[in-house]
């Protein structure tokens, strides 16, 4: 049966007013809320809301919920205590599938969207002032009531136009799995990630002090800082006395980019500390943390806000951002446990299901594919092992990744501290091993190039757009496609009983009662596999679980430095530690 | 504000729910990433190269008897071009021609050459890089090999790939279009051609 809107009872388009400031739940304001057939009409203010123990339509099988950016309208649902609908639709993932790769001239919200489709919304100042109104919180005088109701009405009407222009081309039964997807971001949204908040508030009290501190200490190393301020010549000097070839920009000037960073610190380990303390002086906002009175951490995810249709939430709202050391504040409540699950080599499973690689496949089956890939490149013997060739595993799996990442043989000698010349010679070998799946990558790029567009398994679409770019569109299917299982993942999860905290690129974060812990973790991952298999159409991509228990913290590899260096800042300063 | 039952009169009838119709069946809603089966996408083949092998490069020789040719060649060793010549002018070039045979080769880089390799003098005689060329291109129908020169040997030295490398994936062509695209610059058909001519000291 092909899914079409006639097949719905009641289709109700709906819009929340709410407020609530940053890291807390909203709190519903003013609902309003058309059913297209019947034509029926809802305003209802938040003493009628807060009455209602069921949402006043039907959220049954038989019926839509129409909203724009729905996963705020799921949170307002949860705010009253009312169920999740059967179907939803969102008209912003949509719009976003429909527009992705081009440039909607007026941006990807209701508004850009209306004016994409040439109908007229309110005006983008009123529709600021009267957001800021809701956010403000009560009491509300009667007039204020009334433009806010007016205004959210408004915001319906628009919806009722866009769906007219939208329905024909939505790609119906897809759309809804979106929506699904929406549906359990709302949900992840309203639960948020547990912060140890006593060390927040120390960190946020004395971020001056340890500035000037973590700087005294880390660049004792280096003395490459004047005060507050990196300096290049002084790092230059540094290059020089170390012996460390740096990449530079065509002015001669050293690139200082973190992504060049990152990747010299990887070859070059002893620059880990300093990369890591550029990244904390540049990226710690922790002011805009947003963190709610009950200690979590929440924002919006901003779901398939991504040209890949990741989520793309605020880097200094959310604390799975970029700076790695701070999500040491991630803590579970006492009688809790957090578990961190994620797809081993997902990318590279994806790759080798998707082309249908048989030596990708075999060597994702052994466990260790970048191993394999050494072992089928012959350049290790059939029986060696991670521990007898370290060396070339590594070298091995940063080819694997570079390829994905669509790098150069540059980009990639730079990772792995070798001269170009070997770098060539790796990705020769990916191209000799990997035959298959270099002949499906090629057909990616020319299908992109030749019909102005690729989509993933469940119809998530990239557009070419005027100014294409060859690379991204190659990766295109094992991101996009990643971000597949991610939603599906969130979405079995979700409807599993398990209390997502938050998905984060290829992994979710869970909690669960200790008591329960392990159950979670094993209803989770069965949650992850079943996704994989969906997408790949048969594939179940393993995944890795990293387990903390109360009063445990949370803590990224890659940060554990730097916060057992703050950490000893703060007890230097006799101000308190970390632990 | 428009009418509220602008979407779609139609919007009416309850879903269909029987079993196995699920329009929710992810199985049935997966749709293809295999993006070449419909492309039609097919590399043109520009660029046959006329030589022999690098030294680094594995090759292998089409094993088929319809992918060589026998004939004879010029050779501008200054220039070097290499020419095919129509069997009518070869009467006119005498001691500028050499015979040779052209087999089509590829290595692991996919790259399609055709490889030429003298055959044996009027007198019969052959020499020793040449011999070990005729024989590597043998072996080289059924196995990878490379090809390097040891000029203290005399002869070329060949090295056999001992690893279980997969077989070549021959282009979907065919040899007298490798040969039209390998001569098409290099084709001498008339005895007018500036080659010919420049040879014979007329210009």
């Amino acid at each position: 049966m092909q899914l079409e809107p006639r097949h719905f009872r009641e289709v109700w388009l709906l819009d929340f007013e709410f407020s609530g400031s940053s890291g807390e739940r909203p709190q519903p304001v003013c609902l309003v809320a058309w059913e297209l057939h019947s034509g029926r009409r809802l305003r209802l203010w938040q003493d009628q809301l807060l009455a209602m123990k069921v949402p006043p339509y039907s959220l049954n099988k038989d019926s839509l919920l129409v909203a724009y950016y729905a996963s705020s309208e799921m949170g307002c649902h949860l705010s009253l205590g009312w169920p999740m609908p059967a179907n939803l639709l969102d008209l912003f993932t949509e719009f976003r599938n429909l527009t992705n790769g081009l440039t909607p001239l007026c941006g990807n919200g209701l508004l850009g969207a209306l004016a994409w489709f040439g109908l007229s919304g309110v005006e983008a100042a009123e529709k600021e002032t009267m957001r800021q109104l809701a956010l403000r919180g009560g009491p509300w005088t009667r007039e204020e009531r009334a433009a806010l109701l007016d205004y959210c009405e408004s915001d319906v009407a628009a919806l009722n136009g866009l769906l007219g222009k939208m329905e024909g081309i939505i790609d119906w039964p897809r759309a809804l799995l979106r929506g699904r997807y929406m549906k359990a971001a709302g949900q992840i949204e309203y639960l948020g990630t547990p912060i140890d908040t006593s060390a927040l508030s120390l960190l946020q009290q004395h971020w001056e002090t340890i500035q000037d501190d973590l700087i005294q200490e880390i660049d004792a190393d280096y003395q490459v800082f004047d005060g507050r301020t990196f300096k290049m010549v002084r790092f230059q000097d540094y290059l020089i006395r170390k012996n460390i070839p740096w990449p530079r920009l065509e002015s001669g000037a050293l690139d200082l980019k973190d992504d060049i960073f990152k990747d010299m610190a990887q070859a070059h380990p002893q620059l880990a500390s300093l990369r890591e303390l550029r990244v904390a002086l540049s990226q710690m906002r922790l002011a805009e943390l947003a963190v709610g009175s009950d200690g979590r951490n929440r924002c919006l995810l901003s779901a398939f806000r991504a040209s890949t249709g990741r989520n793309q939430p605020s880097n200094s709202r959310f604390i799975f951002g970029p700076s790695r050391w701070l999500r040491g504040l991630i803590r579970p409540e006492f009688g809790y446990g957090l578990a961190y699950l994620d797809w081993s080599q997902q990318e590279f499973g994806i790759a080798a299901a998707l082309s249908g690689d048989p030596q990708m496949l075999e060597a994702y089956a052994s466990g260790d594919p970048y191993l394999t890939f050494a072992k089928q490149a012959r350049a290790v013997p059939p029986d060696a092992t991670k521990q007898s060739h370290p060396r070339e595993r590594d070298q091995f799996k940063a080819c694997a990744l570079a390829v994905q990442y669509g790098m150069g043989e540059a980009s990639l000698a730079s990772r792995i501290g070798q001269p170009p010349s070997f770098a060539r010679e790796l990705l020769r070998l990916h191209r000799e091993t990997y035959r298959t799946f270099w002949r499906w990558s090629d057909r990616v790029v020319d299908h992109a190039m030749l019909h102005g567009k690729l989509w993933t398994s469940f119809g998530w679409t990239v557009h070419t757009g005027t100014n294409p770019n060859p690379r991204s569109l190659r990766n295109f299917p094992m991101q996009a496609n990643g971000a597949e299982m991610l939603r599906l993942a969130c979405c079995h999860a979700v409807e599993r009983g398990i209390r997502v905290c938050a998905p984060v690129h290829d992994a979710i974060l869970i909690e669960s009662p200790l008591d329960s812990l392990d159950e979670a973790i094993g209803t989770a991952q069965q949650a992850m596999a079943d996704a994989s298999d969906t997408v790949l159409g048969g594939l179940r991509l393993r995944s890795d679980a990293k387990i903390i228990r109360y009063p445990d913290r949370y803590q990224d590899d890659r940060g554990v430095k730097m916060w057992s260096t703050v950490g000893g800042v703060l007890e230097r300063l006799g101000i308190d530690n970390l632990s | 504000m428009g009418k509220i039952d602008q979407v779609s009169a139609a919007i009416v009838c309850p879903p269909n729910n029987q079993a196995g119709d699920d329009p929710f069946d992810l199985n049935k809603l997966r749709l293809s990433q295999d993006f070449g089966a419909t492309l039609g996408v097919k590399k043109a083949l520009l660029t046959v190269p006329v030589r022999k092998p690098g030294r680094q490069d594995f090759s292998r020789v089409h094993p088929g008897e319809d992918w060589r040719l026998e004939t004879v060649i010029l050779e501008l060793k200054e220039e070097r071009e290499t020419y095919l010549i129509d069997p009518n002018l070869w009467g006119q070039l005498p001691g500028e021609l050499i015979p040779k045979v052209l087999y089509t080769v590829i290595n692991r880089q996919g790259v399609l050459m055709l490889w030429p390799i003298s055959l044996p003098g009027e007198d019969g005689r052959h020499n020793e890089w040449h011999r070990v060329a005729l024989e590597a291109a043998e072996m080289a129908k059924k196995q990878w090999i490379r090809l390097a020169a040891n000029m203290p040997l005399g002869a070329y030295e060949v090295y056999q790939a001992s690893a279980d490398i997969p077989e070549p994936e021959w282009p979907d062509t065919t040899f007298q279009e490798i040969l039209r695209v390998a001569f098409k610059d290099r084709f001498i058909r008339s005895s007018d051609h500036p080659v010919v001519r420049r040879l014979r000291g007329e210009i």
